[in-house]
């Protein structure tokens, strides 16, 4: 295994406890023999003053081997209705996308704060999901409907 | 020494002189015996070398004959390993060598079976395998001969424990691999349209499901696996018109659904096509009704097939395929097919809708024969190449083998440029290296008998004096400050055994004085002594970090990765990832300023002694 990896995201665990952004919560998997650094269970909350105030989305990420020269891959579970998320829950967003945005030096607070933004301001030049898509382009008073309803069974407590 | 000089060993004698007897009684080994490895293996029983060990896990394939001179075609399917000693254990009987077919990662191949060697050569293809040797030479303290080619290009490099940098003192370029969003939407070059004529629409019509076909191409795909499954779940259309396979129709609904309905689909988004050029559908009906006659693939190989020609490989090697899933459905077996470089049919189904696709996205064609070498991951490998790169692999293990590591240069082999060859000083070691940049520790015990917390307090906390912020890392993180659970725990049960390396991490607040990683090599010695679980280390002073730690708002980015290769580096991608400056070099007499420089190795033939250096 890669002990640069493993290294950093031990770095990025250490820096994540000294401080983290309100209502986000960001921890690597437990299991019987010890913590896999390389999986990570967060929480991302909706921003305030947005539809998505309130909400807390559960979302996953998994650390390459070759991290940090490659980006995690993040994935909300459940899949999220959003247009920039694909139906199986991976976020398509530029700063995880190894061609165009992603640096090693981005950490993982930063991904989580760009994943929040990315919440209430999507970027419809890449939709990743029919059906949040049309919406969100179509109908925005039904999309904000579902967003409102999506807040509610997602209450952050 | 006999003062003659016959025999077979004479021109070596004369030419080496002293250093032929350190040839001669060192202990080699040499991982991996393809391109490089056949080369070298050559070279070090010709040279002279007493004992070599040979590691493989590969067997020999007829794509290796061109330039793995070791191995015939009567060699196919046999380990690498094995035949390579076979062959060159005739070109001196008096060479002791050994073969091992296996996998060097294995357990046995321990820190102390590395130790026995004099010197290690690399003749790797892969950057997994690079790392492990690099870490076990490093930990064993034997010095590293490091090479590798990509086409025209090949690289050495000496790497020797504190005195030079390691392979993990630069970064290294890894594989790309495609996001999704490119692959199924918005492709903008061949080969991403190669990865979706391969990896999904073959897999759609003739495949297994994804778990089901681990080979398939591990590099491009694995980050996508998951998604490309979800997709498809979602492409229910393209299931049901599977179901037609082998009807009249089948060719036209496949083809009305991907290059028809699936583009006019994607246009329908069209804030996606705001900044990018949108794609053109095609039209079955107007395809078929040109359609000339079929194209024999032998004959255009080489040249980019027009869109009519195509069409027309598309239609007939989808019947083709339609009509092997039929026969293998009737003999009753497995009906499902896999993408393979070599087999014709699936080649020219995914050459000619890799191609169908790129027209509609207005992407450049690509011959048939590109294809293979984009969609099998080839990396072009050139006989000569090799041959050169394993000399110079023997040239820089002599500096070694005379203790005069400062005379060792990295080299470069290119054909670009004015000169084949270019050397550079080597490197001193990275400070911030988490791979050499370390201190060591070996660590006797009984595995079962140990429990993490002892460790902790009487090892690291009581001889060492390490502080409460601290982290174990194994495969897994094992400790730290706010996990605790492992205390009780023995180091069996955490999987540690003979061989394993801990590494601790010092996490205390103040930057100044926070030590390097500790790596603890883990020892088994059950019952070593009934008393104690343990061996009680001797204290040494463990160095504080040089370098200010990564902190990781500050960390260097990376060079731009230039895609996946044999693990060698063109000049510039060197250049590019090097960071450091040249008075790092290990020469401290080197003008900073020449970095490049001609290769030194001057060899003057002269009365039949041969001289070098």
């Amino acid at each position: 295994m890669s002990s640069l990896c493993l290294n950093r995201l031990q770095e990025e665990r250490r820096q994540w406890r000294k401080n983290h952004p309100f209502g986000f919560y960001a921890r690597p998997q437990r299991g019987a023999d010890g913590i896999d650094l390389r999986q990570w269970s967060c929480g991302i909350p909706g921003k305030e003053k947005t539809l998505w105030e309130g909400g807390l989305f559960k979302l996953e990420m998994a650390f390459p081997e070759e991290y940090p020269t490659k980006p995690p891959k993040c994935k909300f579970v459940p899949p999220l209705f959003h247009p920039n998320v694909y139906p199986s829950g991976t976020v398509c967003l530029s700063i995880l996308n190894e061609d165009e945005g992603w640096k090693p030096a981005i950490t993982i607070k930063q991904i989580l704060l760009g994943i929040q933004d990315l919440l209430d301001d999507p970027n419809p030049e890449s939709p990743a999901q029919a059906e949040a898509y049309n919406l969100f382009k179509k109908d925005r008073a039904a999309y904000e409907k579902r967003i409102r309803a999506l807040v509610k069974e997602n209450q952050a407590t | 020494m006999a003062h003659t000089g016959t025999g077979r060993d004479k021109f070596a004698r004369r030419s080496l002189g002293g250093l032929h007897r350190s040839i001669k009684q060192s202990k080699c080994l040499m991982v991996g015996a393809g391109g490089i490895g056949c080369e070298l293996l050559k070279n070090l029983v010709l040279t002279g070398f007493g004992e070599i060990h040979i590691v493989d896990l590969d067997t020999i394939d007829l794509s290796n004959l061109n330039r793995q001179f070791l191995f015939g075609k009567q060699h196919i399917k046999k380990p690498k390993a094995l035949v390579a000693k076979e062959t060159a254990s005739k070109f001196n009987p008096n060479a002791k060598l050994i073969a091992h077919h296996a996998n060097i990662k294995e357990p046995n191949f321990s820190v102390e079976w590395f130790r026995s060697f004099t010197i290690v050569f690399n003749a790797l293809d892969n950057l997994d395998a690079r790392r492990h040797v690099n870490k076990m030479c490093l930990a064993a303290d034997v010095p590293l001969i490091e090479s590798g080619t990509t086409g025209f290009n090949g690289q050495v490099q000496v790497i020797s424990r504190a005195v030079t940098e390691c392979y993990d003192c630069t970064t290294k370029p890894v594989p790309k691999s495609f996001p999704v969003c490119t692959i199924r939407s918005t492709p903008s070059q061949p080969i991403h349209c190669i990865v979706w004529a391969k990896s999904y629409l073959f897999n759609e019509l003739f495949g297994a499901s994804e778990d089901e076909a681990p080979e398939f191409d591990h590099s491009e795909d694995t980050e996508n696996a998951q998604e490309i499954k979800n997709l498809r779940q979602e492409a229910q259309e393209l299931k049901r018109i599977r179901e037609t396979l082998g009807r009249p129709e089948f060719a036209q609904n496949v083809f009305e659904k991907v290059f028809n309905k699936d583009i006019i689909r994607l246009l329908e988004m069209k804030d996606m096509w705001r900044n990018r050029k949108p794609p053109t559908p095609l039209s079955f009906e107007f395809l078929f009704s040109d359609l000339q006659t079929s194209l024999n693939p032998a004959q255009g190989d080489q040249k980019i097939w027009t869109l009519g020609e195509n069409f027309s490989v598309f239609c007939d090697s989808l019947d083709r395929l339609s009509r092997r899933i039929q026969d293998l459905k009737a003999a009753g077996g497995d009906s499902l097919l896999s993408f393979d470089k070599d087999d014709e049919d699936t080649l020219d189904f995914v050459a000619a809708s890799a191609n169908l696709r790129s027209h509609i996205f207005g992407i450049e064609c690509q011959s048939k024969f590109d294809i293979k070498q984009m969609a099998g991951n080839i990396i072009p490998a050139i006989a000569t190449t090799n041959a050169i790169t394993a000399g110079l692999c023997v040239m820089q293990a002599f500096k070694v083998l005379r203790q005069q590591i400062s005379d060792a240069r990295m080299v470069f082999l290119s054909m670009s440029g004015d000169r084949g060859l270019t050397t550079e000083p080597l490197r001193t070691p990275n400070p911030s290296c988490q791979v050499c940049s370390v201190a060591r520790l070996d660590f006797e015990c009984d595995t079962r008998k140990t429990r993490l917390g002892e460790f902790i307090n009487e090892v690291l906390k009581d001889i060492f004096e390490y502080g409460s912020s601290i982290s174990i890392l194994h495969e897994k993180l094992i400790y730290d400050e706010e996990y605790d659970d492992n205390l009780d725990v023995s180091l069996e049960s955490l999987g540690i055994a003979e061989g394993s390396f801990l590494t601790v991490m010092d996490e205390s607040d103040d930057d100044q004085s926070r030590r390097v990683n500790l790596i603890v090599q883990i020892k088994n010695r059950p019952q070593a002594n009934s008393d104690q679980a343990f061996v009680k280390p001797v204290r040494f002073e463990i160095p504080v970090k040089q370098a200010q730690p990564p902190s990781l708002d500050s960390l260097v980015l990376s060079g731009k990765d230039t895609g996946g290769n044999n693990g060698s580096h063109s000049n510039s991608d060197i250049e590019q990832s090097r960071k450091r400056k040249a008075e790092d070099s290990l020469d401290s007499n080197q003008e900073p300023n020449k970095k490049v420089k001609a290769a030194e190795d001057i060899i003057i033939i002269d009365d039949g002694y041969i001289e070098i250096d």
